[in-house]
C-alpha cells in the first residue's frame, strides 16, 4: 500500500524525477499522497446501497467497513479538540471585546499593565509547557492575539495617527515569533489572515504613511502592480510550503494561502478594466499567476483545490472583462454573459472532476 | 484501484460478514464523485448565469404580465427538469439546467408575488417554490440548493408569522418596528431551530436507515442543505432580525437577549459535528467558518455592553476549556 510509506519522503523522492521532461512526467508517477487515495464518498455509498439492495443493517456494516463513520475514539478526539479550540477562541474574543470596550473605569497604566501581564502569563505558560503540548500552543496563540490587542490599545489610547493597516502589519511582524514557536496550524491560519488583512487595507486605501509606504511610496509601481505583488507573494508562500512541508502549515492552511493569492489575483485582473498605465503588466501578471499555480499544482498531484481556485478566478476576471467590453444594457450581452458563465464553468467543472477522479484512481494503481 | 474496484471489495467484505447482498450487474461509480469546492463553484456560476438568463429574457421578450412571467417561469422549470432527467451527471447539461431552473424560479416567484405586500405570503410562497423544486428536480445539487433556500424562507416565515399584526407591511417600510420583543424572539427561535436541529440530527445519526430506502435520493441533498442552513442561516437572515428589534435598536441595551448569537455559534458547531460524522471536510469547515462569523455578529449586534460581552465570552471560553479537558481525559481512556 503506497500510503504506508512516509508520505513526505516518498513524495520528495519522486518529485524532481517527475518534473524533469527527460525522465517522463507520467512514467515515473508512482505515488499519490493519502488525501487523494480512493475512498468511497457518501454519494457513491448511496449508489452501492441502492444498487445491491442493502437493508438497514447492511448499510450500517457498509458504512463501518468503508470507514465512512468515525468511531467512538475519533469522535471523542474531534469533540475535545473542538471544545478546546472553541474555548481558546472564546477567551481570545473575550480579550478583544474587553479592550474594544474602552473601559474608562481603569486608568491608562492599569489597562496596559493588565494586557502586558496577560501576555507575560501566556509566555510563562508556554515556557512551562512547550509546544507541541496543547497548553503551550494555546498560550502562544493567545499571546499572538494579545499582541494585536495591545497594539490596538496603544493606538486607541495615544491616538498615534497610524493607519489601520499598520496595526495589522505590526501585529503580523511582532506576532510571527509566537506563531513560529506555537508550530500549530490554527496559529498559522490566524497569522495568514492578519498578514493578508494588512496587505488588503494597505492596497485598498494606499495611505501615505507607514512602513509599506516607505518601501513603495517613491517607486513607480501602480496600485495594480502592488496588488499583483501581493498575489505573487502569497502564491510563492504557497509553493514554498508545498515544497517544504511542515506540520504547522497543513493542507487546509495552504488552501487559505492560495485563496488569498487568488483573491489578490482577481483584484489585479479586475483593475485591468480601469485601463491604467500598467494594465498590461496586471493582465499578464494575473494570467501568469493562474497558469503557474495550475502547472505547479498539476505537477504535485496532491490537491485539486489550487486548480479550482485558478479556474474560478479566471471565470470571475473574464466575466468582468466581458461586462466591460460589451454593453450591459443590451439583451444580447446578458445572453453572452450567461453562456460564458455556463461554458467556462462547465469546462472547469469537467476538467477538475476528471482530474480529481484520475488522481484518486492513481493512488492505488 | 478505482472507485468501482473499491466498491467490489466492499461488497466482498459485506458478504464475508454475512450480509444479504442482492445479485446485480457491476455498478459504475466513476462519474459520481465531485469535490465540494467544485460543486460550490458550479453552483454559484449556475446561479449567476440563471440570473443573467432571466434578465436577457426580460429585455428581449419584454414580459409585462404576471401570467406571462408565470408561463415563462413554468416553461423554464419544465425545460430544466427535462435536461436534468435526460442526461444526469453531464456537467454542461447540469450547469445549463441549473441556470434555467434558477431563472424559472425567479420568474415564477415574480409572477406570484408582483402584487403581494404581505411578507408572510411572500415567505410562504418562496418556501413553497423551493419545496416544489426539491421534490421535482432530479438533481442532487439542485435539491441541496432548494433545501438551503427553503430553510432560509422557513426562518423568515416564522419570524413574520409570530410577529402578528404587521403582516401587511413589507420588510423595512413599516414605521412601527421598534423596541425589543424578547418573548416573540424566543418563540421564533424555538419554532425555527429545534425542528431543524432535530432534522439534522436524525438525518445524520440515522443515516443507515434512510440509506437503505429510496428516500436516500432526497435525504442526502436535504442533509447537505439543512446543515448549511443551520451553520450560516442566522447570519444570512441577519437584516431580518430587525423585524424583532428595529434597525435603530442595534447597539442599544437589550439585556440577556444578547446571548442569541451565542446560540447560533452552538448550532453552527452542532452542524460541524454532523459534518464530521459524515466525514465531510467541506461541511465541517463551512460550519466552523460560520461559527467564527457569528462571533463577529455577537460583537456588533444585539448590544449589551462590550464589557458584558467580554465577560460572557470569557466564561464561555472557560466552560468550553473545562469540557474539552474532561473529554480529552475520556479520549485518552478510550485508547486501545
Amino acid at each position: 500500500m503506497p500510503h504506508q510509506t512516509t508520505p513526505e519522503v516518498a513524495y520528495s523522492a519522486t518529485f524532481f524525477l517527475r518534473i524533469l521532461p527527460d525522465c517522463g512526467v507520467f512514467a515515473t508517477r508512482v505515488y499519490t499522497p493519502p488525501p487523494m487515495q480512493p475512498k468511497l464518498k457518501r454519494v457513491e455509498l448511496d449508489q452501492v446501497a441502492g444498487h445491491y439492495g442493502l437493508d438497514s443493517r447492511g448499510v450500517d456494516v457498509l458504512l463501518e467497513i468503508a470507514d465512512a463513520r468515525p468511531d467512538r475514539r475519533e469522535t471523542l478526539h474531534f469533540l475535545y479538540r473542538m471544545f478546546l479550540l472553541g474555548g481558546l477562541l472564546s477567551l481570545a474574543a473575550g480579550i478583544v471585546f474587553f479592550v474594544a470596550a474602552n473601559w474608562s473605569a481603569i486608568a491608562v497604566f492599569g489597562r496596559f499593565a493588565l494586557l502586558e501581564a496577560l501576555l507575560l502569563a501566556c509566555v510563562v505558560l508556554a515556557l512551562l509547557r512547550m509546544p507541541p503540548a496543547n497548553l503551550g500552543r494555546g498560550a502562544l496563540f493567545l499571546a499572538f492575539v494579545v499582541t494585536g490587542t495591545l497594539l490596538a490599545l496603544f493606538g486607541q489610547t495615544y491616538q498615534t495617527g497610524a493607519d489601520v493597516y499598520e496595526l495589522f502589519l505590526t501585529w503580523a511582524l511582532l506576532g510571527l515569533p509566537f506563531v513560529m514557536l506555537a508550530n500549530w496550524s490554527v496559529a498559522s491560519a490566524a497569522w495568514t489572515l492578519v498578514f493578508n488583512t494588512a496587505l488588503m487595507l494597505f492596497l485598498g486605501w494606499r495611505p501615505s504613511g507607514g512602513l509599506l509606504w516607505a518601501l513603495f511610496g517613491s517607486s513607480h509601481m501602480t496600485v495594480g502592480h502592488l496588488v499583483l505583488a501581493a498575489a505573487w507573494l502569497n502564491a510563492l508562500l504557497w509553493i514554498a510550503f508545498e515544497i517544504k512541508r511542515i506540520a504547522a502549515v497543513p493542507e487546509w492552511v495552504r488552501r487559505i494561502v492560495i485563496s488569498c493569492a487568488f483573491a489578490f489575483t482577481i483584484w489585479a485582473g479586475v483593475m485591468v478594466v480601469e485601463h491604467n498605465d500598467g494594465w498590461l503588466i496586471e493582465l499578464l501578471g494575473s494570467l501568469v499567476a493562474m497558469i503557474a499555480v495550475s502547472v505547479y499544482a498539476w505537477s504535485r498531484r496532491t490537491d485539486i483545490y489550487p486548480l479550482a481556485a485558478a479556474m474560478g478566478s479566471f471565470i470571475i476576471v473574464s466575466m468582468v472583462w466581458l461586462v466591460d467590453a460589451l454593453d450591459i444594457e443590451e439583451g444580447g450581452t446578458l445572453f453572452v454573459l450567461a453562456l460564458w458563465l455556463i461554458g467556462t464553468s462547465t469546462v472547469a467543472g469537467r476538467v477538475l472532476t476528471v482530474t480529481s477522479r484520475r488522481w484518486r484512481a492513481d493512488g492505488l494503481a | 484501484m478505482n472507485a468501482d474496484q473499491a466498491a467490489v471489495a466492499l461488497l466482498g467484505a459485506l458478504r464475508d460478514r454475512g450480509m444479504s447482498v442482492r445479485e446485480a450487474p457491476p455498478l459504475s461509480l466513476e462519474s459520481t464523485h465531485r469535490p465540494w469546492f467544485v460543486s460550490l463553484m458550479l453552483g454559484f456560476a449556475g446561479w449567476l448565469a440563471g440570473f443573467f438568463l432571466l434578465l436577457f429574457i426580460e429585455v428581449v421578450f419584454d414580459v409585462d404580465s404576471s401570467l406571462g412571467w408565470f408561463g415563462l417561469g413554468a416553461a423554464l422549470l419544465v425545460f430544466a427538469w427535462a435536461m436534468y432527467f435526460a442526461d444526469r451527471n453531464a456537467v454542461f447539461l447540469d450547469q445549463l439546467a441549473l441556470a434555467i431552473s434558477i431563472a424559472g424560479q425567479f420568474a415564477v416567484a415574480w409572477a406570484l408575488l408582483e402584487q403581494v405586500h404581505s411578507e408572510v405570503v411572500v415567505c410562504a410562497t418562496l418556501l413553497g417554490i423551493q419545496l416544489a423544486v426539491f421534490a421535482v428536480m432530479p438533481n442532487k445539487a439542485a435539491r441541496a440548493l432548494a433545501t438551503f433556500f427553503a430553510a432560509i424562507a422557513w426562518i423568515y416565515l416564522l419570524r413574520f408569522v409570530i410577529r402578528q399584526g404587521h403582516a401587511g407591511d413589507f420588510f423595512f417600510d413599516a414605521e412601527d418596528r421598534h423596541g425589543p420583543d424578547a418573548a416573540r424572539a424566543i418563540l421564533a427561535w424555538l419554532f425555527t431551530w429545534p425542528p431543524m436541529l432535530a432534522l439534522g440530527w436524525w438525518l445524520t445519526w440515522r443515516e443507515h436507515q434512510w440509506m437503505s430506502t429510496p428516500l436516500r435520493t432526497f435525504a442526502r441533498p436535504a442533509l447537505t442543505g439543512v446543515l448549511m442552513a443551520m451553520a450560516i442561516g442566522p447570519a444570512v437572515t441577519e437584516p431580518f432580525a430587525w423585524v424583532f428589534f428595529g434597525p435603530q435598536s442595534v447597539g442599544m441595551q437589550l439585556g440577556w437577549v444578547a446571548v442569541f448569537p451565542l446560540l447560533s455559534i452552538g448550532i453552527a458547531m452542532f452542524a460541524a459535528c454532523c459534518g464530521f460524522r459524515l466525514r465531510s471536510h467541506g461541511l465541517t469547515g463551512f460550519a466552523i467558518f460560520a461559527a467564527l462569523l457569528h462571533v463577529s455578529r455577537f460583537y456588533y449586534n444585539f448590544g449589551t455592553s462590550l464589557t458584558w460581552k467580554a465577560l460572557i465570552m470569557a466564561f464561555t471560553g472557560a466552560a468550553l476549556l473545562g469540557a474539552g479537558l474532561a473529554l480529552q481525559r475520556r479520549a485518552r481512556e478510550a485508547l486501545p
